[in-house]
């Protein structure tokens, strides 16, 4: 039966469902209330799982990251600044291919302050190894966290699962949570055969001399790009095991004849969904893309997505200043090697929290026609409110 | 090929690979025991830094055991020798040299008080013997290497009794006769040493049935007569050659009576000389050398070759020195001295780039005098030596004194030794290229290098007074009595804290505590160099603290990679 539940408390049950054996995490705005609803589970004895309670992000990471290698199931999860901190353990639990998974959820990193959401956080540690999937709700958010713990364990490779802050972090949503027996059958243990033993001793996170060095990162690539099928493999055994799924790789939607189309990552998606469901007569006929695997990126379903397209508005909610969008640089590079590539249209929205409301929906659309609308631009931001000089 | 392991953990032992040693800057360090300069600079080839350590840790009797593996006799040299250890002494430059020869002499006079026994066993009866021409110090030194090496020694000596020079020529005010029989009636007690008195060579023994009967035959007779003397042909008809003079004395207690004397020389025999006449009653001694007294601007080659504590006791007794001069001319009444020209003397450039004296002419004057004695040296007596003696001396070929096959020449003999302690040093060396020749080999030379003062740390000593041996006053200085008395245990104690240890491990932790890498392992078990240290090299970056904070030198930095050189 469904539960209503709030994103974060859900996610804390979704994680106890997974048999953790370490969590550690600190809390920060918005992911407290998940680290909270954890330790209130653990209070009451509906998890039996190390929870260790750290003193800062870093050693959430560390804590995790020591578990992990000991074979143990290993979580956390952070926000913002939290993840600017744990940076350093993040490329560390990658690199050495420790499975754990941890969730993110999104908001803007200071200075200014915001306590917001956006995507500046995992976007940060974009390069870090991490494989970094983002849910459009809190259903997709609770199935990817129990698909992520599969994940790990066939890649070796850390998962990230994204979330919204706020938006979805403290949203109340109607939730079908498995059952324990279920995800107990559909997630075998883990088995971890590099775990430190004292029984057979090895050395994790050595010095990697220049003889090694471009060797280990070449098969950390070529691991992502084999998580890609076991991403959507995980995805549709879930289908078949729970009746439904949660965006593979990633889903495309909306009219497939349309000349236009939208990508988005994360909550935007829905938004853009409801815009295109309530605004398709004046806006005309669009496709949706939602793309649900940022890392790897599913570069050839992206083009196979996109194929028949005009235009290609891709929204991003980080911006790397200087160049502009990051998800738009990104799709841009991939398809610059797409015979009848889209003109792309990369826009910011909502950064640092601004809310993205429905009524946005057709405005990008219009943008899109306009030959002379910037290849990138803050779309939401009312130069007014600057300076001349700053704008 | 080596494959790497996923997220590149390492399998155990696999950690070598990556080892941090990879990163050391040029230099790595290692324990060096370089010799201290005490040890560098001694003729008898004594380890004093060795032997401190052992009075350091308060074990009296294993410190003369090891003073003993060099020199049997450290109750005499303690007393005679010049002592260049304390001159090479790097503690020289901090607060005064070590004591050295106070403390040998006090542990030698210990190993006969107590009886400590020499460190030797008995040589197997049908072990190889030597033959050694001579019971000087030189053939006491080699019959008693001889028997530590395992070889027998049959010392022939002309005399009555051993001691060579020891006896006949060194004032009992230097060496009493009781700390010298005492010293030389163990040694020749040892067993596997036989000693042969009035034994002449060329009268009762000859080099060549020795060189049949023996493994090796070892000639020590010493220098026994003086060189021809006279100043433009000119000998006086009374004339007395400065050790022949010292011998009779040292025999009769009496001098030739003479109111001003000139000795003419530069050597022990010479100042002992001048104090034994001053001490007889002589009005006016004059020492005039060619050499130079010490002093802060002289050249250290021309200072006056003497034990310095017999000349600063020969100036304190009122001796007069006249130095950078010769005797240029005799004044003479018939066939007696009235007088003597003196002439100092003036270096020029000789031949071969070698400074030569001249006289400097202009500065000749008379001094009136009864009697001048030459201490001009000795040569050997070539008496059953028949073609050996080349210009005085045997002058054999290398440090090891071979002459030729199975024969030797060591001590004063050689022509290029004039000391104890050199004789002594002689007796090891000689019997140590015997010993290697006997099982096949050729003898070693020690070529590890010497300390210097700049090596050490000298932050890490504390300043600690030296110790000084009391002092018959002058008035009280008689023909028996020893002038230097006996600093005693206590003093000798302290002494030894005072010892730097140049060049060896203190175990002081300090190249433990500096590594900022914990590349230095304390472990005595595993450092087989003696140390109690070793150097991790896997984690040393080479920073070179471990040998900047060392306080002797003992660990110094060396290139990582030979350097090839063209």
């Amino acid at each position: 039966m469904r539960e209503a539940l709030e994103g974060s408390q859900a996610i804390a049950r979704a994680v106890a469902l997974c048999d953790p054996d370490v969590i550690a995490a600190y809390p920060i705005t918005p992911q407290t209330h998940i680290v909270e609803n954890i330790s209130k589970l653990v209070a009451e004895g509906d998890l039996h799982t190390e929870f260790v309670s750290v003193e800062s992000e870093f050693s959430a990471a560390s804590v995790a990251l020591g578990a992990a290698a000991t074979g143990a199931r290993a979580y956390t999860a952070t926000a913002s600044q939290g993840v600017l901190l744990m940076a350093e353990v993040l490329f560390n639990i990658a690199g050495m291919r420790l499975p754990m998974v941890m969730t993110v959820a999104n908001r803007a990193v200071s200075a200014p302050l915001s306590i917001w959401n956006d995507h500046a956080d995992s976007m940060a540690v974009r390069d870090a190894g991490w494989i970094q999937l983002h849910a459009t709700s809190n259903q997709e958010a609770v199935d990817t966290t129990i698909q992520a713990f599969r994940i790990t364990q066939d890649t070796e490779l850390p998962v990230m699962v994204c979330m919204d802050g706020f938006i979805l972090t403290h949203t109340l949503e109607p939730i079908d949570l498995p059952s324990h027996e279920d995800v107990r059958a559909w997630l075998p243990p883990l088995e971890f055969d590099r775990k430190l033993d004292p029984a057979d001793p090895k050395s994790m996170g050595m010095l990697v001399t220049p003889d090694f060095f471009p060797e280990v990162r070449h098969s950390h690539h070529s691991a992502m790009q084999k998580a890609l099928a076991t991403i959507e493999q995980a995805d549709a055994d879930f289908e078949s095991a729970f009746g439904r799924a949660s965006g593979g790789l990633l889903t495309v939607e909306g009219d497939p004849e349309a000349k236009i189309g939208l990508v988005a990552m994360g909550s935007t998606v829905g938004t853009m969904r409801a815009g295109m469901a309530h605004f398709q007569a004046e806006a005309g006929p669009a496709r949706l893309i939602n793309l649900r695997a940022y890392r790897p990126f599913p570069s050839q379903a992206l083009r196979d997505a996109v194929r028949g397209l005009d235009h290609l508005i891709v929204i991003d909610r980080a911006i790397s200043p200087g160049l502009g969008g990051i998800l738009g640089s990104e799709v841009a590079a991939v398809l610059s090697s797409a015979p009848d590539a889209p003109r792309i249209l990369n826009v910011a929205l909502g950064l640092g929290g601004r809310d993205i409301p429905e009524t946005l929906y057709p405005d990008l659309l219009a943008a899109v026609r306009d030959p002379d609308a910037p290849a990138f631009s803050v779309f939401d931001a009312d130069l007014k409110k600057l300076a001349p000089e700053d704008r | 090929m080596t494959i790497l392991t996923r997220g590149a953990y390492g399998e155990p032992g696999t950690s070598l690979a990556f080892k941090t040693g990879n990163w050391r800057s040029t230099e790595r360090p290692v324990h060096i025991h370089a010799k201290a300069p005490c040890h560098a600079a001694c003729p008898a080839g004594e380890d004093q830094q060795a032997w401190f350590a052992k009075l350091q840790e308060g074990k009296a009797e294993e410190a003369w055991r090891v003073l003993v593996a060099a020199n049997p006799m450290p109750g005499v040299t303690g007393r005679v020798c010049p002592h260049p250890c304390e001159s090479a002494c790097n503690r020289a430059a901090l607060d005064g040299a070590l004591a050295i020869h106070n403390v040998e002499r006090w542990l030698g006079d210990e190993a006969v008080k107590h009886g400590w026994a020499y460190p030797v066993d008995a040589p197997a009866a049908d072990a190889p013997t030597v033959a050694i021409i001579g019971a000087g110090p030189g053939g006491l030194s080699a019959a008693y290497h001889a028997v530590r090496n395992g070889l027998r020694a049959t010392i022939y000596e002309a005399g009555p009794e051993a001691g060579g020079l020891l006896r006949s020529a060194i004032p009992r005010t230097r060496l009493p006769r009781e700390a010298l029989d005492a010293e030389l009636e163990r040694l020749c007690a040892l067993p596997g040493i036989d000693v042969r008195f009035r034994q002449r060579l060329g009268r009762d023994v000859s080099v060549e049935e020795l060189r049949a009967e023996h493994a090796a035959v070892l000639l020590a007779p010493g220098c026994q007569e003086g060189w021809e003397w006279s100043v433009s042909g000119a000998v006086p008809a009374d004339h007395h050659e400065g050790l022949a003079l010292l011998k009779e004395f040292m025999d009769h207690g009496q001098f030739p009576s003479a109111r001003r004397v000139i000795v003419h020389g530069g050597g022990n025999t010479a100042i002992d000389l001048c104090r034994l006449l001053k001490r007889s009653g002589v009005e006016e001694v004059t020492l005039v050398t060619a050499s130079a007294l010490p002093g802060p601007d002289t050249d250290p080659a021309d200072v006056i070759n003497v034990v310095p504590r017999e000349l600063e006791e020969a100036l304190e007794e009122e001796v007069a020195v006249i130095e950078h001069a010769t005797v240029n001319r005799l004044v003479m009444r018939g066939s007696r001295i009235t007088g003597a020209e003196i002439v100092s003397l003036k270096k020029v450039p000789g031949p071969g780039g070698r400074k030569k004296r001249v006289s400097f002419e202009g500065t000749e004057r008379v001094v009136e005098v009864d009697m001048v004695i030459p201490c001009i040296g000795e040569r050997v007596d070539p008496e059953g030596l028949n073609g050996l003696v080349k210009r005085g001396y045997l002058r054999p070929d290398d440090a090891w004194g071979t002459l030729g096959e199975k024969l030797y020449a060591l001590g004063d003999a050689r022509g290029d030794r004039g000391t104890v302690a050199e004789a002594i040093g002689d007796g090891a060396r000689v019997i140590g290229a015997i010993t290697a020749r006997l099982a096949g080999a050729e003898p070693l030379a020690d070529g590890r290098a010497e300390m210097p003062a700049s090596g050490l740390n000298p932050t890490y000593y504390e300043r600690l007074p030296k110790a000084k041996a009391p002092k018959l006053p002058i008035e009280d200085r008689t023909f028996d009595t020893e002038i230097e008395g006996d600093i005693g245990g206590t003093a000798t104690m302290a002494e030894a804290q005072r010892c730097l240890s140049c060049g060896d491990c203190l175990a002081c932790d300090n190249c433990w505590t500096f590594c900022p890498d914990n590349a230095v392992i304390k472990t005595v078990e595993l450092a087989r160099d003696g140390s109690h240290y070793l150097f991790d090299l896997d984690f040393c970056k080479g920073c070179g603290l471990c040998a900047a904070e060392c306080p002797t030198g003992y660990i110094q930095m060396q290139p990582e990679f030979a350097v090839e050189t063209a």
